[in-house]
């Protein structure tokens, strides 16, 4: 068999592994914003009641002093999620102003 | 609840809380003497509760010693009847002592759950950043 016969490639067909991408749906751009204005004032909430605990921790009203001390730790790990999500979203904006034409 | 975790264990260190201050209290009034015509101290026992319908454990009520007490022969004591007997409190000091450590390794246990809870979610905010 000649080896330089080499015949031409017949067309491809797909292997359906990877299945069709449908259109993306739009959304009308404020469910992120809703969400995040909601979540900064969940945090400013939690803030809210650490802050009176700590008060009372002070002035020796508090009646538990775990209470005090969980209300400042959820405010603090709330804040941290939000500043998260707030720090992705920026990302994703940067990434999308970067982009060239 | 966001942080149930957090939220669950802080119903338990309330819980203990009052448990180590009913202990408090029993420790406290071991031995206080009563005439006999009235009641001896009560020793207070917290009755906990699983929270029905919803999670962590809460406080059903509280429940009491004998009001009988023990009777003592103290004929020199101010409070004593005619016969020379006075009301102690029917306390087992013993008992008492191993309730507190129970009580405070119980809301040392809830404490760590706290901060695991917050260790935990803390790593779940470091998914992603490196």
């Amino acid at each position: 068999m000649d080896p330089l016969a080499i015949t031409s490639v017949q067309g491809t067909t797909g292997t359906g592994y990877v299945s069709n991408v449908g259109g993306v749906q739009s959304t009308d751009g404020s469910s992120f914003a809703a969400s995040l204005t909601g979540a900064v004032d969940n945090v400013q909430q939690l803030q809210n009641s650490s802050n009176e605990l700590a008060i009372k921790a002070v002035t020796g009203d508090l009646e538990d002093i775990h209470n005090a001390t969980i209300a400042s730790t959820r405010a603090a790990v709330t804040l941290e999620l939000v500043a998260a999500v707030r720090n992705k979203g920026i990302d994703a904006f940067s990434e999308i102003m970067r982009m060239q034409a | 609840m966001t942080f149930d975790a957090i939220g669950i264990a802080s119903t338990g260190l309330t819980l203990h809380r009052k448990w180590l201050d009913a202990v408090s209290d029993n420790l406290a009034n071991i031995n206080t003497v009563k005439p006999t015509d009235g009641e001896a101290f009560r020793a207070r026992y917290v009755v906990a509760q699983e929270g029905e319908g919803t999670t962590g454990v809460f406080v059903a009520g509280a429940a009491f010693g004998s009001a009988e007490g023990r009777m003592v022969y103290e004929p020199a004591h101010p409070l004593a009847d005619e016969e020379g007997y006075v009301r102690y409190p029917d306390i087992d000091l013993a008992s008492q002592m191993g309730q507190l450590i129970m009580a405070q390794r119980g809301y040392q246990a809830n404490a760590a759950v706290v901060d695991r809870a917050k260790e935990t979610y803390q790593a779940a905010l470091q998914i992603g950043r490196n």
